[in-house]
Formats: C-alpha cells, structure tokens, sequence
C-alpha cells in the first residue's frame, strides 16, 4: 500500500508509539481489504467506550496508550458509556462497576475524546459534512451518517476506531469509494402500505431490510416523507438485524435523488416487495404483542432527539407509569439539558419516568432488576434486548409504549 | 515435522503459525454475546456450538456477524488467554480481520485467519482434527482426524 512520506515517518516511529501503533494496525488493515492508501478523515467516533464493551483489555490498552502520551489528532466523540454517570446509583449499577467506567472516562479524556457519551453525535458536536471521509464504529451511527448527511465510513470495528482518531486516517478501501456505495438491492413499497405509513413502520422496515440484505447496501422506493428520527430509527434497525452501513431511500436521502442515482444507473433486476403483510410479519417477529405485565419500557434507542422529548412529554403529561413498571427514556446530555431548559424533563419525571442519560438500557448491567419483559419501539432494542438484558421483547409504537408503562401491561388491541 | 494428510491452500489474512485442535461450524458467528471471553466458551444460545470452549483452537466457521463491538469481546478473550488461537472462514469480513490485527499491536498475540480455502471449511474440515495453519501462506493442512 502507497504511504506518504508523513505516513513513512508516523510508521518509523518518529510521532511516537500510539501513533506508530495505530498506523501499523490501519495500513495491515488497508492491505487485507486491497486500499491502495489511505484517506484523511474529518472525525472519529469511538464505541469501546462503555466498559461493557472495552473490559479489562480497553482499560489497558487506554492506560498504556495515555502513558505513551497519546492524543486524538481529529475531533473524535464517544458513544454511550455502561452507566449513567449522574444517576448510576439509582440504576442499580454496582459500584465497582461504575469505578470502571469512570476509569475509561478519565483515559478517554486524558487523550482528548469529547465525551459526548452519545450514539447520536451526528446531532451535535459531530456533525460531519457531505462527502467527508470519517473514522467511525458504531453501528446506527455510521448508517445515518453514511445514508443521511452524505459522509463516507465503512463500519470501524473497536480499537480501530481509535487508531483512526490518533492517526487522523482510515485506508481507503469499501465506502470511501463512490463506485461501493451503489443500491444493490431494491425494495419497493406497496401504494397502500406507502400511503399509510406509521411512525413504527420505520424500525419495521429497517429491521426486515436488514435481515433480508446483511452487509448489502439496500434502496428503499416508494417513500415521499421521512423525518430526520425517523431514518434514525430505520437506520439503527437495519444495522441490528443485519449489518447495514449505507441505505438509500429515493427521493429522500442525499445520494439518491433518482433511483438511477441510487443505484449509480445500474437498477438492480430484482425488487422486493414490502407491503402491509410483510411490515406486520416483520414486527410479530421483532416481538408480538402477547397480554401480560411488562416489567420495563424502552425508548429513546437511538438516542431521543428534543423533538422526541417534546412528544414523550405531550404524551406523559398528566399521566402517571404503573407502580410496577418503569418506563426509562435513553438520551444525551446535551438534549437533556435542552428539554429540562423547555419544562420537558419536569414533566417527564413528574409522570414517573426516569431519564437514562449517556447510557441505554443495552449498555448497562441491569441483571439486579430482574426484569423479563421489555416493550419499545426501537428495532435495535428489540434485536438485543432479549440478549443483552434478557428480557422477552415486545415491540410496539411509542404510543403504545408509553399506555403501556401507565396500564403496567400490554394488551393485544 | 508430521506428514499432512490434507493439505488446502486459501488466502492468508492475518499472520502467524498454529498447530493444534480445529472446532468446527457451519453457523455464522458472533463474538459479541457470543463468546464467554473468561472462558472461552460459545454462549450464544442459538449456536450449534453453545457450550463448547473455543480456546486456543483453530476456530473454523462461515463468515462472521460482526457487531462494532467484536473486538471488545474478542481483545478481552485475547488477555485472559481464552481466545481462539487460529481462525478459518469461507470469508474473512474486515470485522475479524480487525480482531487479529488489534491482537497483535496491543497484546502480541498472533492470531493467524485464512479465508477462500479451495474447499468450503466445515466441509473438509471436523471438530477434532490436527490442524497447521499458516496465516502468510494461507495454507491449512489437516495432520491427522479426529
């Protein structure tokens, strides 16, 4: 692979060990996946940031890596931690569980990672521009980013993340070219399952694109409106169930404007059609609604946007969750801050709900709880949940998330 | 140096040597909540080998289902000595590749994969056999069945 004579030198050591280290293990990297280079990138983004995920090893390689005098050379975010760093008592996370991450978020920033301790950066203070190359894990992050904002990442594993935050680049291999982020499979709507479109139908959809493609890059025909949560939701669905990282939707996303654009004016023969029978085939298997208490409610997977946050509160207000329930809203900091500015927050707690904030039910240990029932409206908690938490899963609109956290139950309507 | 009875030539993907005991699938893997990285044992309980420990063989098995989070799992094994100590697919994804490459810079630890063999792995390959794996050749030979 044809390296710069910065790279060279990066290489031979003479920028230090973690970059040498870092460039090593991306030109290896970019020589396995036939990059003829590498790319400069505008951002990282890295997800062994919650000790559920980085353990032991990603406390000692981050330690190793901060005495060696590492530091981030592009803006570089974290994903969610395994713990609510406010409230981490009040969900039950043991507390030497809790000193763990804390030890991760002190290395993190000892390098200089913004701890943004989001899924969603995108939507603040990582917000990459069309056509930027970027370093990013993360699986429905790297999905919207890709499909909706235009910029361009393969789906960085772990560590790798890093190595691409401390050198500034990634090889230039898979999504970083335009002739790889071509449709290659097409799903086209039915008129009637179009025109009647639900909110929930977007994780639905995700989940059976998903499922149907793996790491193919799927376009969706037969849509005309999607809302910026929305194609999160699908996005983060479709990464869960399968191992999507770029999706078009015509006439919706950037890179397809035209369905020939979409597909780089090769239309795929085949199509796959998705109507109303094939949405509710998908969802009873993302967790049919059988009647019975539910132990805890999820939503805000993704990350809850503010104008999320407004429609939970409008739907909470003057309500009031079941005694035996707990309903737990997943966000960031900075919506936090945001929606208890705008009286959302108050409302939300006053109805009983708990704010899980740099956090997600997934991430967390939540094995104290004993919960065996989990119902929300997220297609990535339905795909992990079950394991994750281990949980049964139902899966259902936000409405219908949020009447049962109040009934304490589902009901089949 | 024992005789290979069979020997397969595939592509190298992440270099290094292993001898030892092939486990053998024909089901798509996960590391991420698939692997106990204590033990090494396969814990996903949709797996045809839940329950069987994985440590320092060669792991043989499609093609991986890589969530972002793999190689926590997967570098976590690696440090407390659980992980597989050689890996075989039909396809390598740059997912498992990754796994090996962080193996190597962070804890010295070769892990050789071989991907593309002439033959599809858990086809000409079975739990138990005597396996040599090349990860810079990419040749897999079986020394002896199980």
């Amino acid at each position: 692979m044809y390296l710069t004579d910065e790279e060279q030198r990066i290489l031979n050591g003479e920028c230090g060990e973690p970059q040498r280290l870092a460039l090593q293990v991306l030109a290896k990297l970019g020589e396995a996946c036939g990059a003829e280079r590498l790319v400069e990138i505008a951002s990282a983004h890295l997800v062994a940031s919650s000790y559920q995920i980085a353990g032991e090893a990603g406390i000692e390689i981050y330690s190793r890596l901060v005495e060696q005098g590492a530091r981030v050379k592009v803006r570089t975010t974290s994903d969610p931690g395994s713990i609510d760093f406010a409230r981490w008592r009040e969900f039950k996370t043991p507390a030497e569980y809790a000193a763990r991450q804390l030890r991760i978020a002190e290395l993190l920033d000892q390098m200089g990672v913004i701890p943004t301790w989001t899924c969603t950066p995108y939507a603040a203070f990582n917000v990459p521009r069309f056509g930027d190359h970027l370093g990013w894990s993360e699986s429905s992050a790297v999905v919207f980013v890709n499909s909706v904002m235009g910029a361009r990442t393969n789906r960085l594993a772990a560590y790798v993340d890093l190595c691409a935050a401390l050198t500034g680049r990634v090889p230039y291999f898979g999504l970083h070219l335009t002739e790889n982020r071509r449709g290659e499979v097409l799903f086209e709507l039915t008129p009637d399952l179009a025109a009647d479109f639900a909110d929930h139908y977007f994780p639905a959809l995700g989940y059976l694109v998903g499922q149907t493609v793996g790491d193919k890059i799927p376009v969706i025909v037969g849509l005309t409106r999607a809302t910026f949560d929305q194609l999160k939701a699908f996005g983060a669905a479709s990464a869960a169930s399968g191992s999507v990282a770029l999706y078009h939707m015509v006439g919706i996303t950037p890179e397809a404007r035209t369905l020939e654009e979409a597909c780089g004016g090769r239309i795929p023969a085949e199509r796959i059609t998705v109507g109303t029978r094939e949405i509710t085939a998908v969802m009873e298997q993302m967790g049919g609604v059988t009647d019975g208490p539910v132990d805890v409610v999820g939503i805000g997977c993704p990350h809850a946007s503010i104008d999320q946050m407004r429609r939970y509160a409008a739907l909470l207000a003057g309500q009031r969750v079941h005694p035996d329930t707990e309903l737990w809203v997943c966000t960031n900091v900075v919506v936090e801050e945001m929606a208890r500015k705008m009286g959302y927050v108050e409302i939300i707690e006053r109805a009983g709900a708990k704010l899980m904030v740099g956090t997600c039910h997934n991430d967390c240990p939540l094995q104290a709880w004993g919960f065996r029932r989990l119902v929300t409206d997220s297609g990535k908690f339905a795909y992990y949940t079950p394991t994750t938490v281990g949980t049964q899963c139902v899966f259902a609109s936000t409405e219908a998330c949020i009447r049962a956290a109040v009934a304490g139950r589902v009901e089949r309507s | 140096m024992s005789q290979p009875q069979r020997v397969w030539k595939g592509r190298g993907c992440a270099a290094g040597q292993f001898e030892g005991e092939a486990v053998v699938s024909s089901q798509p893997f996960g590391f991420w909540q698939g692997l106990d990285p204590q033990t090494g044992t396969v814990i996903d309980k949709r797996h045809d080998l839940c329950g069987t420990n994985v440590k320092g063989k060669a792991f043989a098995f499609p093609y991986g289902r890589g969530s972002t989070g793999t190689p926590g799992i997967f570098l976590e094994a690696v440090r407390n000595g659980c992980a597989p100590a050689a890996i075989v697919n039909v396809k390598s994804e740059p997912m498992i590749i990754m796994c090996a490459l962080l193996a190597e810079a962070f804890f010295r630890v070769s892990i050789p994969i071989v991907d593309s063999l002439e033959g599809v792995p858990h086809e000409v390959l079975r739990s138990g056999d005597r396996v040599r794996i090349d990860g810079s050749t990419g040749v897999v030979e079986v020394l002896s069945r199980a």
